[in-house]
């Protein structure tokens, strides 16, 4: 979609390129006018990757950097419907089981070598093969037996078993395409520059300083949410490491950065009368939420999640911790997933009848510390936090929990731990409650965060399921989900599993992922409306 | 304290406290009551969040303000002793037992033992604290023992130098000479001569040393190693505190006054303790 | 000069024996933590699948006793191949050889800066007579007091805010190369470091100003300058040149806290890093180069030491100098 704005003629872009060389913007800044060419600098708050390639692991921070020279199969709308971008039609078999897609002709990767049908392949067969460890993206072609090159613009994509949100999950970041030639390279050297189709090209990695990334000047606009046809107009985009959030807001209003992630909600609500300027982008899938355990005491019993839900009083310190840059969210899915249902009054708050429930429930007795107890049991709940995941506020919002459930009996205890100990207490079920997001794209999430199947870990450990929620008539639910294609009949049966999910109690929804951005003499930053990360694309320097 | 003075066998009685000296030892005792009685100082709970008064600046109803939650700073500050201080005792007493067996081991053992000892020392002083409390951390996971162990484990060779040198010094001591001349058994020697003189400068070295070990403290809670919510460390609250530093700075600079304080005032009074002039 | 080479070897002897130990704690430490896997897997939590644990393991070892890869680790830092990192794949040695020289630059900054600010404050104080030069020194006194015991987070949160938010002046963070940016971390770490090198300097001046060589150069005359230079300077510095060692360690755990907070990349975040996801060989990698630093900073300000006071040369057995006041770095 392009809008009626100045396309700059290439030759020109490549003069001025060639005489801005990399540096910083230059100085006179009597007028915002959008310039050609200079250096981007981006400053990311999100731990620093281990590989480039996200292929590998498959976490947010890859999603990031990625989004400027990788690109995926396809993109969406911000109604949520697909749109074609380096796939340009795709069609399932009346089975199901075979998906026919048809591909763009005329793009090459940044090293000269063409994207067609064979590249896909290799793509695809690098995200099963088990040297590469890929999780997130792995989930997403699991269901893949066999790739057909049927020509050269033409795969066939041969599945175990029907997936109607295939092409959803292949628009995420972690499942884009990389060049053949530069997976042949493996690992150790594709982790350092993957080779892909984007805007800009990685030219070098300095370790906890700075990746340097340079503009891509036979860039095919393909991208779905391109405004202009043809390459980036800056020259050079700086994508900076700076994990403490104070010192990243201080190099933003300072000038040395133009972008960053992570912004604290005070900054975001300064921002405005600072002149500076706000992205508001939930990440898809899933909302931010806490998890309560059913498979074990005291959680295995409703009345004691409903007890807690109705104690919990979440509202006011999300009014006062986030400043309003959050909105408080009563459902599971997040709020640019069209096909999410929300139901405020199930979630009201009501400590009289907290108390009702717990006391009906037999945990009548109290200690002398005021915690309910039953047959010599307290009642505890086991809340471990991941420093890495949870911000500050968000932190702070499980202690004004811990405090409003002390009211009515409950002892939370919070333990904030790094993310390694963190999954470790939910690999061995330490736990009883628990705030785990997950990035993912489309409303298949709640299979992958609800279904029984989800419950088996993995040879790490690791399970999705943290609710451990069972219930075979919401996995009757999610598996023919999952073999719908007819969008409506798909909203319709993912509303009655959400209701399934919202009832239980297990999950005490909180907020959208929060994903904002700021930026401060650049324009033209959006956010992509697959994994809402910020695209670089259409940005242009102001200064 | 130089290594002269803390090398006279003799040293070590109540000198004059001066000024700063009174002033020091008036804000431990006030630190003291923190830490036994802290709601006869502050009796309101530091538990009690109230999201309405969330950032409240200071105020007559807030003397230090109030944190992200609403709850009061000062209060906070009050109930932390208790951690903070609490911590920085555990870790100094355990750094100063194991420093006071390494360093009599080593002061009167015998020599393969004193070199022994000697090499154990070297290794734990090459590895600088913070390193130490990463590995820890890495083993035993973030939290108060983890703490205490590390630092403990950081400042005992510290503890264990000083203790042996004064231990060689007066065991090589003349009165100590003529009692074993006269037939004292070696047990009473210790008690009577050794013991009683090397004491002293401990207790003077680890009054200083709690106030460098709640600094610590305070740092591992930095790093995100430290005490659970919603304890109100020093630390803790620095830390939680200094993500909002430019708009509610008085979340960082009360809790870390307090540090400070804390940490100097223990510092005179035990440098006046060892006899040293400033 | 067969004694200075003796002295030298049973140095070296000592300091690979302090090597060992330091490697072998941290081996049995970061492996006793938990499963390397998750590390050479791509992180914590990720869902690789059955066939690349197995391949994993193979590849890395971690079938083979625990013994036997204890050895083979030991050999690797021998033969000083530290492997290659778990989650980065990179060659420890490049991942720490790009992060050195960033760290020692501000170590090597901060330690002068403390050495100037420490010798300033403690001649200013020894060289102020009568009552005001009482209230000098007691005014010296304090800050050198409350400048060790002052938290470099809270100092360096302090200083970001004042100077780079507020005032804009200096940057708050810097690139390798940028001398602006080093200002803040710079004085952020040498602080604490000045203080305890003043107090020291400063009781060693007071007790050399009085002692009596001082008395005999004055009495035949030298002047104040003179005396000050060539005697009472010199055994002031004795006592600060032998903390020098036990300064870089302080440093080096500052470093740490300070890289975090300025994000400047250095071996103090690699090492948190590596920690934090239970990389066994970077962390070992990274110790291990700390400790050898240590050992070597500390052979060679042993030495200076000899060099300037010709009293020590005698003494036969040498201690590590450690000052006697300081209890853990």
């Amino acid at each position: 979609m392009r809008t009626i704005r100045r396309s700059l003629p290439i030759a020109a872009l490549a003069g001025v390129a060639l005489l801005a060389s990399g540096c910083a913007p230059s100085g006179g800044a009597e007028e915002a006018t959008p310039q050609s060419g200079g250096t981007l600098v981006y400053a990311t708050g999100d731990a620093e990757p281990t590989c480039l390639d996200p292929h590998v692991g498959g976490n947010y921070p890859q999603g990031l950097i990625s989004t400027q020279y990788l690109e995926p199969l396809v993109g969406r709308d911000e109604d949520g419907t697909l749109q074609p971008w380096l796939a340009t039609e795709w069609e399932a078999s009346e089975d199901g089981l075979t998906w026919s897609l048809a591909l763009r002709d005329d793009v090459s990767f940044s090293d000269g070598t063409p994207f067609d049908a064979g590249a896909v392949k290799a793509n695809v067969e690098h995200l099963q093969d088990p040297d590469t460890a890929s999780s997130t993206g792995y989930l997403a072609v699991k269901e893949i037996d066999s790739v057909e090159v049927v020509d050269a613009s033409h795969v066939e994509f041969h599945m175990s078993t029907p997936k109607s949100s295939l092409m959803e999950v292949l628009s995420q970041q972690w499942a884009a395409i990389e060049a053949p030639s530069g997976l042949e390279r493996g690992q150790e050297e594709n982790c350092l520059a993957p080779i892909g189709t984007g805007p800009f090209v990685v030219e070098s990695w300095t370790p906890q300083d700075r990746v340097v990334l340079t503009r891509n000047d036979d860039y095919v606009s393909t991208n779905p949410q391109a405004e202009h046809d043809g390459p980036a107009f800056v020259d050079t985009v700086e994508w900076r490491f700076i994990p403490d959030a104070a010192t990243r807001q201080a190099a933003l209003a300072s000038g040395e950065v133009n972008v960053v992630d992570n912004p604290l909600p005070a900054d975001i609500v300064a921002a405005e009368g600072q002149g500076i300027s706000h992205l508001d982008a939930p990440r898809p899938a899933s909302a931010n939420r806490i998890e309560l355990n059913t498979a074990q005491a005291p959680f295995d019993d409703v009345a004691v999640r409903e007890a807690f839900v109705r104690a919990a009083d979440p509202n006011p310190g999300i009014e006062s911790l986030f400043q309003g840059t959050a909105t408080r969210s009563y459902s599971v899915l997040s709020s640019v997933e069209p096909m999410g249902i929300s139901d405020e009054e199930l979630f009201a708050t009501d400590a009289a009848r907290a108390n009702e429930l717990l006391d009906d429930a037999g945990w009548t007795e109290r200690n002398d510390d005021g915690v309910r107890v039953k047959d010599g049991e307290t009642l505890t709940v086991r809340f471990p936090v991941s420093t890495n995941q949870s911000t500050a506020a968000e932190q702070s919002l499980f202690e004004q929990i811990q405090a409003n459930t002390a009211a009515v009996g409950f002892d939370v205890q919070l333990n904030p731990v790094d993310l390694s100990a963190w999954y470790g207490a939910l690999a061995a079920h330490e736990y009883e409650a628990v705030s785990a997001p997950y990035t993912t794209v489309g409303p298949d999430v709640l299979r992958i965060l609800y279904h029984s199947d989800s419950i088996v870990p993995a040879p790490s450990g690791y399970f999705a399921n943290n609710a451990q929620l069972s219930d075979p008539a919401l996995d009757a639910l999610l598996d023919k989900a999952l073999g719908t294609t007819d969008d409506d009949e798909r909203a319709s049966i993912y509303a009655d599993a959400q209701r399934i999910i919202l009832d239980s109690y297990a999950v005490l929804p909180l907020y959208d992922q929060q994903n904002h951005f700021l930026f401060q003499g650049v324009t033209g930053i959006e956010a992509l409306h697959t994994i809402s990360t910020p695209l670089l694309l259409n940005a242009q320097l102001t200064k | 304290m130089s290594a002269v003075t803390a090398a006279r066998p003799s040293a070590g009685r109540w000198t004059a406290l001066g000024a700063g000296g009174t002033v020091a030892l008036a804000f431990v005792v006030v630190l003291a009551a923190a830490v036994a009685v802290p709601w006869l100082l502050a009796p309101v709970s530091p538990l009690a969040v109230s999201p309405a008064d969330g950032f409240a600046p200071p105020s007559p109803a807030h003397p230090f303000g109030a944190d992200e939650s609403g709850r009061d700073v000062l209060v906070r500050i009050v109930h932390g002793a208790r951690s903070s201080v609490g911590i920085g005792l555990a870790a100094t007493a355990l750094g100063a037992g194991l420093g006071l067996v390494i360093g009599f081991a080593s002061g009167l053992g015998p020599r393969w033992l004193d070199s022994a000892l000697g090499r154990v020392i070297e290794v734990l002083f090459a590895l600088p604290t913070l390193v130490l409390a990463l590995l820890l951390v890495a083993v035993l996971g973030s939290g108060t023992g983890p703490s205490v162990l590390a630092i403990g484990l950081a400042t005992a060779p510290g503890y264990a130098r000083i203790l042996r040198s004064r231990v060689r010094t007066v065991a090589r001591g003349d009165y100590v000479a003529y009692a074993r001349l006269e037939g004292v058994g070696r047990a009473r020697v210790l008690l009577r001569h050794i013991v009683p003189n090397t004491l002293w400068p401990l207790v003077a070295t680890a009054t200083l040393g709690i106030g460098q070990a709640v600094v610590w403290v305070a740092a591992l809670s930095f790093l995100g190693l430290g005490q659970e919510p919603p304890s109100p460390e020093w630390g803790a609250m620095l830390g939680a505190g200094r993500v909002y530093i430019s708009t509610a700075w008085w979340m960082t600079v009360f809790p870390g006054l307090a540090i400070v304080s804390t940490a100097t005032a223990l510092t005179v009074l035990g440098r006046r303790l060892s006899g040293a002039t400033a | 000069m067969l004694p200075a080479a003796r002295w030298i070897a049973a140095r070296i002897g000592r300091a690979v024996l302090v090597v060992w130990l330091v490697a072998t704690i941290v081996f049995f430490a970061l492996r006793s933590s938990g499963d390397p896997l998750e590390a050479i897997l791509g992180g914590p939590g990720s869902q690789a699948g059955p066939d690349a644990v197995a391949a994993a393991r193979e590849t890395y070892g971690l079938d083979a006793p625990l013994a036997w890869q204890y050895l083979v680790q030991l050999w690797r830092i021998a033969t000083l191949q530290l492997g290659d990192s778990y989650a980065r794949r990179q060659p420890v040695e490049e991942l720490i050889a790009a992060q050195l020289p960033g760290t020692l630059l501000l170590a090597v900054l901060a330690l002068a800066l403390a050495w100037v600010l420490a010798v300033a404050g403690a001649t200013i104080a020894a060289s102020s007579r009568g009552r005001a030069g009482r209230a000098v020194n007691a005014v010296i006194g304090g800050t050198e007091i409350v400048s060790t015991v002052m938290p470099q987070f809270w100092l360096g949160a302090v200083l970001i805010l004042v100077f780079a938010s507020t005032m804009r002046w200096l940057p708050a963070t810097s690139q390798p190369g940028d001398t602006a940016g080093l200002v803040l971390p710079v004085i952020t770490l040498a602080v604490p470091i000045a203080g305890f090198l003043a107090q020291v300097s400063r009781d060693a001046l007071t007790e050399a100003d009085a002692a009596p060589f001082a008395l005999t150069s004055r009495a035949r005359g030298a002047g104040e300058t003179r005396v000050f230079l060539r005697h009472t300077l010199r055994h002031a510095a004795l006592p600060a040149l032998a903390l020098s060692g036990w300064a870089f360690g302080n440093l080096l755990s500052g470093a740490v806290v300070v890289e975090v907070l300025f994000a400047r990349p250095g071996l103090g975040r690699l090492l948190q890093e590596g920690a934090l996801a239970r990389d066994v060989p970077l962390v070992i990698g990274v110790v291990t180069v700390v400790a050898v630093l240590y050992v070597a900073v500390i052979i060679v300000s042993d030495a200076l030491e000899l060099a300037v006071d010709p009293r020590l040369r005698r003494a036969k057995r040498q201690s590590l100098a450690v000052p006697e006041t300081a209890v853990g770095s």
